[in-house]
């Protein structure tokens, strides 16, 4: 059915429509509403949970890694410093295999304080060994929250949910909440052969020593990689029973015989969209790299095929380095035959507006050359802040 | 083996903590995470914060317990605590869940979910193995290490004697949160134990235990005199034995003679510095833990009014068949 | 092949097995089942320990049944041993010794209220014979003790009913004679051929004993007063105080002086004096060179009596006078009138011995118009001429073995003084005949004769923490006022008190299951187990896991473990 939802709280009724037997979250701006309209479900007997309203965004992950081993689904969301102060307990749930959801409502981290979006909170728990999916629109974020229940209890992976703070969680869309019915065949009841059962008294969070350490971290590193084949078996199913993708891995839109293309990750995706609908501009693709973690290199690479230059856009940066995921795009494409040109760019931190006229500012990039840089910068403004 | 055909397992009694764990000889920890897992029983989930008990207890591919058991971190054994529980309540299975942590676990880095469990009255037993420093990392203070003692943090030397702060006065603090039960105990005080373990199990709530627990590694004695040290301890009136309902004092283990701070002190290395004849800080300090016996004493009214079965001296007595006790 | 990592690095329960924690270990805890002090102590050689830890399980009758294995008469010795277990107890160091000597009476009293029957040990009838010369305690004993054995045992005495000096010198105040009579009836039955009125030396020589029988047991005690006088004088109407006791006992006779001083420390003394003023005598004195108990007396040196008859006779107005002795006699004529006293005292004489020294000028003076010794007795020889050989007493070995006679035995008050072992009183020539039944049955069976031995469990080896003090229980005494001739002073226990001094026993060096090991072990390497383990406990050391970290046996209550090297 169609309906008009802010962002925030069509995630609470996907939420809502898979299930969870917990959930756990805190409130911080701009993940707040999700919380907020969860609590409202519960209130109103809407769904049927156990929410625990913890003291801090640790014992929130902390609550939904013992739920999620005690055999429920589990869910929690947050957003920027939050996440930050999960760090600990994120590696830990991802290292014991819990199947635990996470929505990521993207926004700087301080100092200096900065509520707004950009997405160095995912970043900065890039190495937690978790599965991260970006979105780029509301419905995306929906469909895709149904689809990591999914995705994250067949391969026993944490998935972490990421969505631009503000820009989609505080915007009202028209957007369609699948059904009940469909959400139950789609997703299974949650069985965890792992659980904490007096019946069947496993230990879980053992203590692994140099002997064993490394095929640990190789079967981490493994998992994840193989998650990659589910994600889109996930999602082609999604799309056999909605008539929507969510992006699979990575999604690729514009003419074949272009020869310029922009990567980029969540609601930018969309602004770019619009921008080549209805601005005139070079012919060029548009990658909307959906799936960080996994990083589809397969996937990437036969996308770049035929492409002279490639624009990859980072909303987030790792000072004295540069662009994350441009360094990254750089690094799986070294090697490739004929590969593009690569330039990254970091716009749209901490909530600068990313405008449509962003789009031909970024096919303009390669002809401009250079390293990296901030492309939306002010130069002008630096002397008062340096 | 050859007596009696695996007598293991056959023992009259359950056990969620088996043999061939890895801690020290004569550990005061292992010995009260056995009696407590003991008294609980089967039908039980156990969290546990990082510190020796989860170090010696499972190091892959082999675990101790024999009760389902999730270490995850080392301040939050009480929220991961809480999480299973939501799910048992979610799924309607009714298992208790038992939170453990050390007192570095507790008192300190890991307070702040300890609180929120509480807060949030979640149907969990914390368990606090109380030896007083951060031993899994080599004997470092926390907030539970008692005034003036030596730790690998806090060594006494020319300007220091020891740890200059005061133990944390947690029960008071637990006590704040007008939780239905919470008591102390003591490894020496086996069958007082049990009872305390039994009484929180039986409620449906938070409740909270600390146990004394010494380790001879770190409190410097003979793995041999675990319980002797964990008596004095009783009844010197430096580790009162309390139960707290609502946070009201409820019942406290009289002690029949006051024993002096002394013959505690004495035992144990981390207090050897009190001991030093040409220093007149040592008796300073001396008499400052016997004035903090001497005022936990008057505070929970330890003086006992003749003999009492259940006092400090004729708690775990024994006659043939068991404990007199029980 | 190595274990591969599963998911998640999860183990499985009790998976720590595999890890064998013993291997750390340097010392390790043992079952030590050493002896308690009560055991030690016992002449008769009673295990007391166990006959009360099985009263502390509510098992009266195989209480009984443990003690008669060693002593077949506790109603009597209930009654009349000194109880030398009560002095070494373990628990006088803690509050007051087990009052061992009452409970082995309430149990000799329900054996016999209730009929119980004398234990045989399994086994078949043996064909030999066995003569056993004497029915006091000894001759009773070891006739007891050989038929137990399956023995046929002809016990006779010169006396017409069997008891020997219980029945014919120890008042019924102190030994009631239904009681001589109902435990002496009872061991007869086990099946003891009585012979009375059959006397060594005058119905039968040893000669013909020996042709006769298979072997012969000689407990024939100790029946011919000492010779006294004091400097070569003796008052011409010299009675002697066993004499005197006996005459009292057989017809009811007792002289009357006004006053009069008994000479002695021993049983025979202090009877007769307690006698003689409950006779009406006005003035009854006890010179002794023996000490009263007291802080300042060597415990080798005080009275040698049942401390509460002391105590007693004192109340009853009997005069001691410690650490004398008679230095002359006062005499009008061949009447007495008086004596004179002299201090003295047990001194090292230079040589490793003790001899009496006596301090000048400390002489004092009684009035009494009789002197009545009463220094002990020695062998009467009549029909043992070869064996006594000219000495006082029957030498023997430990198993009454007298040396070039064998097959020939001797016990009781007969026999000389063997080192360790304490002689002249009831429970020892108990302990003589029972040991007398191991040498012969030895003897007969061709083997070596054992006598069980452990080392005694030290006061330090328990762990008091565990005990709580307990009063011992007090027994009733008849007020002074209404002591007569035949009534018994001290009552025994009721149930309930017998059960609560059973119940204050610390079990030296014995598991009580008190589960203590089995609670502390941190590494559950205490395993209990339903059936008895060949120690006598329910516990064993799993020694795969055991760290050898001593706890328990420190926590052991009763030092039943005790840590052994383990290199
Ligand atoms: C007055 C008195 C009070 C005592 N009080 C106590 C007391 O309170 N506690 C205690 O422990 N001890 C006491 N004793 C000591 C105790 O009675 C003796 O140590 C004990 O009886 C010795 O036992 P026995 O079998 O060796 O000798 P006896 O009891 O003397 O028995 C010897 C037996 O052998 C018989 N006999 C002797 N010669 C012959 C022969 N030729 N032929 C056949 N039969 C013969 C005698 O008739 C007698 O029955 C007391 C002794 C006396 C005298
Ligand atoms: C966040 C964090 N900080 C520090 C540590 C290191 N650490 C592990 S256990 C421990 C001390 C444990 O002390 P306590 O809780 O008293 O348990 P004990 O080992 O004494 O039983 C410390 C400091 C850690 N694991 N995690
Ligand atoms: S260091 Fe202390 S607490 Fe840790 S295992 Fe050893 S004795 Fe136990
Ligand atoms: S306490 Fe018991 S076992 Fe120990 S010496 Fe006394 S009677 Fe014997
Ligand atoms: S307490 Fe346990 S580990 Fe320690 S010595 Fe005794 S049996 Fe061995
Ligand atoms: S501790 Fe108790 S149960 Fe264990 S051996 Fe000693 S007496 Fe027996
Ligand atoms: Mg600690």
């Amino acid at each position: 059915m169609l309906e008009a939802l802010e962002g925030s709280q069509a995630i609470a009724r996907a939420v809502a429509l898979c299930r969870p037997g917990v959930v756990a979250a805190y409130p911080i701006t701009p993940q707040t509403h999700i919380v907020e309209n969860i609590s409202k479900l519960v209130a109103d007997g809407k769904l049927n949970t156990e929410l625990v309203s913890v003291e801090s965004e640790f014992s929130a992950a902390s609550v939904v890694l013992g739920a999620s081993a005690a055999g429920s689904r589990s869910y929690t969301a947050s957003s920027s410093q939050g996440i930050l102060l999960m760090t600990e307990v994120l590696f830990n749930i991802s290292g014991m295999r819990l199947p635990v959801v996470m929505t990521c409502a993207n926004r700087a981290i301080g100092a200096p304080i900065n509520i707004w979006n950009d997405h160095s909170d995912s970043m900065a728990v890039r190495d937690s060994g978790w599965i991260q999916l970006h979105c780029a629109d509301n419905q995306e974020a929906v469909d895709t929250t149904i689809q990591a229940f999914r995705i994250a209890e067949a391969t026993e992976l944490p998935v972490m949910v990421c969505m631009d703070g503000f820009v989609l969680t505080h915007t009202l869309e028209t957007l369609e909440i699948p059904d009940q019915d469909l959400v139950d065949r789609y997703l299974p009841p949650f069985v965890f052969n792992r659980m904490l059962d007096p019946q069947n008294p496993l230990s879980l969070g053992t203590l692994v020593g140099p002997e064993y350490f490394s095929e640990t971290r190789h079967l981490a590193h493994e998992a994840l990689n193989q998650s990659a084949s589910t994600i889109v078996d996930v999602d082609r199913e999604w799309q056999n029973l909605t008539g929507r993708s969510a992006g699979g891995l990575l999604s690729v839109e514009g003419p074949d015989d272009a020869k310029i293309g922009v990567l980029a990750m969540g609601s930018v995706v969309s602004t770019f969209r619009e921008a080549m609908d209805c601005l005139a501009a070079e012919p060029a693709k548009l990658m909307a790299l959906r799936a960080f973690r996994p990083l589809p290199e397969e996937a990437i690479r036969s996308a770049c095929a035929g492409l002279d230059h490639l624009v990859v856009v980072d909303r987030a940066l790792s000072p004295g380095f540069g662009g994350i995921v441009g360094g990254e795009i750089k690094a799986a494409l070294s090697g490739m035959k004929d590969a593009p040109q690569i330039y990254n760019v970091a716009i749209g931190l901490g909530g600068r507006d990313v405008p449509l006229e962003m789009w031909p500012r970024l096919l303009d990039v390669p002809k401009q050359g250079g390293g990296f840089r901030i492309l939306d910068l002010e130069p002008a403004k630096l002397g008062e802040m340096s | 083996m050859s007596e009696m055909n695996d007598p293991r397992a056959r023992q009259p009694r359950f056990r969620g903590l088996e043999a061939g764990h890895r801690a020290c000889q004569g550990c005061g920890e292992a010995l009260a995470a056995r009696l407590v897992t003991e008294s609980a029983g089967p039908d039980v989930i156990l969290t546990n914060a990082t510190g020796c008990l989860e170090v010696f207890t499972t190091p892959w591919p082999q675990s101790a317990w024999r009760v389902p058991w999730l270490h995850s971190l080392f301040e939050n054994s009480a929220a991961i605590a809480s999480g299973v529980e939501a799910a048992l309540k979610a799924q309607g299975r009714r298992s208790k869940v038992i939170a453990m942590g050390g007192d570095g676990g507790t008192f300190d880095i890991g307070f702040q979910a300890l609180s929120g469990m509480l807060e949030r009255m979640h149907n969990v037993l914390y368990v606090c193995y109380d030896n007083e420093a951060y031993m899994n990392t080599g004997i470092q203070r926390s907030g539970s290490t008692p005034h003036a003692a030596r730790t690998t943090t806090s060594p006494p030397g020319k300007e220091r004697m020891g740890k200059r702060h005061l133990k944390k006065d947690l029960l008071s603090i637990i006590a704040a949160h007008h939780i239905p039960y919470a008591a102390s105990a003591s490894v020496a005080y086996p069958q007082d134990l049990r009872r305390k373990v039994r009484r929180a199990m039986e409620i449906d709530g938070p409740t909270f235990l600390l146990v004394h627990s010494p380790c001879p590694l770190g409190w410097g004695h003979d793995g041999s005199e675990t319980i002797q040290v964990a008596r004095l301890a009783v009844q010197t009136g430096l580790f009162p034995l309390v139960e707290l309902e609502r946070g009201e004092v409820a019942s406290v283990m009289p002690l029949r003679q006051r024993v002096p701070v002394a013959e505690y002190l004495c035992r144990q290395a981390r207090f050897r510095h009190l001991f030093a004849d040409d220093d007149h800080r040592a008796q300073e300090e001396r008499e400052h833990l016997q004035a903090l016996a001497d005022y936990n004493i008057e505070r929970y009214g330890l003086d006992g009014d003749g003999d009492d079965p259940f006092d400090a001296d004729g708690a775990d007595t024994i006659r043939r068949g068991g404990p007199a006790n029980s | 092949m190595p274990i591969p990592m599963n998911r998640g690095a999860f183990a499985l329960a009790g998976s720590s097995l595999a890890f064998k924690t013993g291997t750390w270990r340097s010392a390790k805890p043992v079952h030590v089942h050493a002896a308690a002090p009560c055991h030690g102590a016992c002449p008769a050689g009673e295990d007391q320990q166990a006959w009360l830890a099985l009263l502390q399980e509510g098992h009266p009758q195989q209480a009984w049944e443990s003690l008669v294995a060693a002593n077949p008469l506790p109603s009597v010795t209930g009654r009349v041993c000194p109880h030398p277990c009560e002095s070494a107890c373990n628990r006088g160091h803690y509050d007051s010794p087990i009052a061992i000597h009452a409970v082995e009476r309430w149990l000799g009293d329900q054996a016999i209220q209730n009929n119980w029957p004398y234990p045989r040990l399994p086994g078949s009838p043996r064909p030999e014979r066995i003569a056993v010369v004497g029915a006091g305690p000894a001759g009773l004993s070891a006739a007891y003790h050989l038929a137990r054995r399956h023995y046929n045992v002809v016990l006779m005495d010169a006396m017409p009913a069997a008891g020997g000096l219980l029945r014919s010198a120890i008042p019924p105040t102190r030994l009631p004679r239904d009681v001589i009579d109902a435990e002496i009836r009872r061991l007869l039955a086990v099946g003891i051929e009585f012979r009375p009125r059959a006397a060594l030396g005058r119905d039968i020589t040893l000669e013909e004993l020996r042709s006769e029988f298979d072997a012969v047991f000689l407990a024939v005690g100790a029946g011919k007063s000492r010779h006294w006088d004091v400097d070569g004088a003796v008052p011409a109407d010299l009675h002697e105080g066993l004499g005197l006791l006996r005459e009292w006992l057989a017809v009811g006779a007792i002289p009357k002086p006004n006053a009069v001083v008994i000479h002695g420390g021993g049983n025979t003394a202090v009877d007769l004096a307690r006698v003689m003023r409950r006779a009406g005598v006005r003035d009854v004195h006890v010179v002794t060179a023996s000490g009263l108990p007291g802080p300042d007396t060597d415990p080798d040196d005080v009275l040698n009596v049942v401390p509460r008859e002391l105590e007693q006779a004192i109340e009853e107005g009997v005069q001691f006078h410690p650490h004398r002795t008679i230095n002359r006699l006062i005499m009008r004529g061949s009447k007495v009138v008086g004596v004179e006293m002299v201090r003295l005292k047990k001194l090292p004489d230079g040589h490793g011995h003790k001899a009496r020294v006596s301090f000048e000028g400390t002489e004092t003076v009684l009035h009494v118009d009789m002197v009545v010794p009463a220094i002990g007795e020695v062998v009467d020889p009549t029909g043992l001429g070869a064996i006594l050989n000219g000495r006082d007493f029957i030498d023997t070995d430990m198993f009454g073995t007298i040396a070039g006679h064998p097959g020939l035995f001797a016990g009781g008050d007969c026999r000389g003084w063997i080192k360790k072992l304490t002689n002249g009183t009831v429970s020892a020539a108990i302990g003589d005949g029972r040991r007398a039944a191991e040498g012969i049955d030895a003897l007969l069976s061709g083997r070596s004769p054992m006598e069980a031995s452990r080392p005694a469990l030290p006061f330090a080896d328990l762990n008091l923490a565990y005990y709580e003090s307990a009063p011992r229980i007090a027994l009733p005494t008849l007020p002074l006022s209404q002591r007569d001739d035949s009534r018994e002073i001290e009552g025994g226990p009721d149930t309930s008190q017998a059960l609560a001094e059973a119940a204050r026993c610390f079990s030296c060096g014995n598991c009580l299951a008190c589960d203590n090991c089995w609670t502390l072990c941190p590494d559950n390497a205490v395993l209990k187990t339903r059936e008895t383990c060949s120690d006598g406990s329910h516990y064993l050391f799993d020694y795969e896991f055991c760290k050898g970290c001593g706890l328990c046996a420190t926590e052991c209550p009763c030092g039943f473990i005790s840590m052994v090297n383990d290199d």
